[in-house]
């Protein structure tokens, strides 16, 4: 009937892929949803020359079939619905909306209809019959809705979480700089105030609060931290305790550890038996707990 | 059951008079809805009561996807009556007449699949015509989890159409027919007296699109809905989906004299040659292309360069 035309034919849409790779062919714009392709199929041609249309006869056949005039509403449920102009068959949220405008728009009407007649024609919240989809496919819808909403949920979790540490990392900068700038600052009121007593010629308790910190020896030995539970003779302060004696006594049993774990070599030989240690049977504790192991 | 409705409707003319009033009350086959109402009709006109039945049935080798459709369809329309599949040789011939004529239906909704892919609709009022052959397309089943509302099997739909349905014969018969076949005939025995789910009916690019929308709106009564209710009522989707593309309209039923045919129709499997046509050039675009550059380049010989060996030594 019609010429050859370019047209997208893809129109089951779950060939998205192919969908998407003949409108690149056809140089037709991309559609993102899914049931958009089988509308976008024609590009429109011109329309054929010799297409049959006898407005005679379709008007004829539409008498003959058509309920009577005075049929009562109430037997067809009917609503027209002026539909907006310039709706895009491509954009699939806006035809969405329009289709989802005349439903809301005719329903209004229809009940406005329906509450003038003074009849019952909404379900009463105790009346339980069966339903088009079945108890468990809504719970299979449910589940659904569920997952997209906590998937939405971790989502925006995860992106606070990233502006959370972004800002982290700047409050943390901020506060090293800080630091550093009052260390900075401390120093240099040590110096002033080093300068200003050497200025003073040493004099002591003119500047009282300082004097009292920097005073002998002693208080520098004490700011410095000493850990706990070190001999008061230890001048390092606990830093080299153990000393030199135990590490002898130690070092023994680490060599030994070593050849057995590891630490050169490969361990996998060492530790395999050999017909000698399985005959050795030095290392079980035949006398029970009293004995110690000597190996 | 049919038995009683022939009853009532033979009662009606001579009891008319001097038994109306009295009339026991049988809720159960809806006697007692259709009962008072008769009179006023009767006497401004005959009664009008629909009757119509569909027979919904499907070709052989139909996918399954189409299948649910149909099912769908099933499940929305109370007044249907579903058959076995038909072999698709067959429907071209008298057979679908006679077995609608045999299932005592009025009208048919037929799905032909063809191919595995392509699906077509009959909608076709039974004796005389008129039939309508559409192509289905944008086809989204109730199964799918997008579509989240539900509501009553067999409850009437409201059916709402654009009014672009009004401006050209063809769509005014189209719409017609619609009515006839997706309306639920009021007081069908297998129908539930209230509304809660609604019909779209919209041209858009010459194409109808169909929605089904579940209604959920507060109301405490059931003949009321809440003072500001209407503003609040929201729509929820139910499903199915599809878009029919009209390719003819035919004055009998499933055949005749043409009355119309869509000037813009170009069938899938044109397209699906062209695109096979335009992929089986691409091979040979290529090797022309390649013979080309070839010619192309020993025509246009490059000059021997004067810097080739400047860094040999």
């Amino acid at each position: 009937m019609v010429g050859i035309h370019k047209k997208d034919p893809s129109h089951s849409e779950d060939t998205m892929e192919e969908h998407d790779n003949l409108n690149e062919i056809n140089d037709e714009e991309s559609n993102s949803d899914s049931d958009s392709d089988s509308e976008s199929e024609e590009v429109r041609a011109e329309p054929a020359k010799n297409a049959i249309y006898n407005r005679d006869g379709l008007l004829e056949k539409l008498e003959d079939i058509s309920w009577p005039e005075n049929v009562e509403w109430i037997h067809k449920l009917t609503v027209d619905h002026d539909q907006a102009e310039g709706v895009d068959v491509n954009d699939d949220l806006g035809r969405e909306l329009a289709f989802y405008t005349q439903a809301l728009d005719g329903t209004r009407k229809a009940f406005d209809k329906l509450q003038g007649m003074k009849i019952p024609f909404l379900r009463p919240p105790d009346y339980y019959a069966e339903m088009v989809k079945t108890d468990a496919h809504m719970l299979k819808v449910k589940g659904r809705v569920l997952s997209e909403k906590k998937r939405i949920e971790e989502a925006e979790e995860r992106k606070k979480m990233r502006e959370a540490k972004k800002v982290a990392k700047e409050v943390q900068a901020q506060k090293t700089k800080e630091r550093a700038k009052r260390k900075k600052e401390e120093i240099e009121s040590v110096k002033k105030w080093r300068k200003q007593r050497q200025q003073s010629g040493f004099a002591k308790g003119k500047d009282g609060e300082m004097d009292l910190g920097f005073d002998g020896d002693d208080g520098f030995a004490r700011s410095k931290k000493r850990k706990t539970g070190v001999a008061p003779g230890d001048r390092s302060g606990g830093i080299r305790r153990g000393g030199k004696k135990g590490q002898e006594k130690n070092r023994k049993k680490r060599d030994y550890r070593d050849s057995k774990f590891g630490h050169g070599g490969r361990k996998g030989v060492k530790k395999q038996n050999t017909a000698e240690t399985t005959n050795d049977l030095r290392g079980f504790n035949k006398g029970g707990m009293s004995k110690k192991r000597n190996g | 059951m049919g038995k009683k409705r022939k009853h009532a409707e033979a009662a009606e003319a001579p009891k008319k008079d001097d038994s109306a009033p009295p009339r026991p009350k049988r809720t159960l086959t809806g006697w007692k809805d259709g009962e008072p109402e008769k009179p006023s009709d009767s006497s401004a006109h005959t009664v009008f009561r629909n009757k119509e039945k569909v027979l919904i049935t499907c070709s052989r080798r139909i996918n399954y996807r189409y299948r649910h459709l149909m099912l769908n369809v099933v499940s929305l329309l109370p007044h249907c009556k579903k058959d076995s599949k038909v072999e698709s040789k067959e429907s071209k011939g008298s057979t679908l007449n006679e077995l609608i004529e045999l299932r005592n239906c009025s009208s048919c909704l037929f799905f032909e699949c063809r191919k595995q892919k392509d699906l077509y609709l009959w909608m076709v009022k039974s004796p005389s015509g008129p039939s309508v052959k559409f192509l289905v397309n944008a086809v989204h089943t109730m199964d799918e989890l997008k579509l989240t509302g539900n509501h009553l099997k067999g409850s009437r739909p409201l059916l709402t159409f654009s009014t672009n349905f009004d401006k050209e014969p063809h769509w005014k018969l189209v719409k017609e027919m619609i009515t006839q076949i997706f309306a639920t005939p009021k007081d069908h025995r297998k129908s539930k007296p209230f509304h809660d789910h609604v019909f779209v009916f919209s041209i858009l690019d010459d194409h109808v699109w169909f929605r089904n929308y579940q209604i959920s709106v507060p109301h405490n009564e059931t003949d009321k809905v809440d003072r500001g209710g209407l503003d609040k009522m929201t729509l929820v989707e139910v499903g199915p989906r599809f878009c029919l593309n009209p390719i003819k309209i035919f004055g009998g039923s499933f055949g005749g004299p043409t009355l119309y045919e869509n000037p813009f129709y170009v069938s899938p499997n044109q397209i699906r040659a062209l695109e096979k046509r335009k992929k089986a050039g691409k091979y040979v675009k290529k090797v022309k292309a390649k013979t080309r550059r070839k010619i192309h380049e020993m025509s246009n010989a490059l000059e021997p360069d004067e810097f080739a060996d400047l860094w040999k030594e």
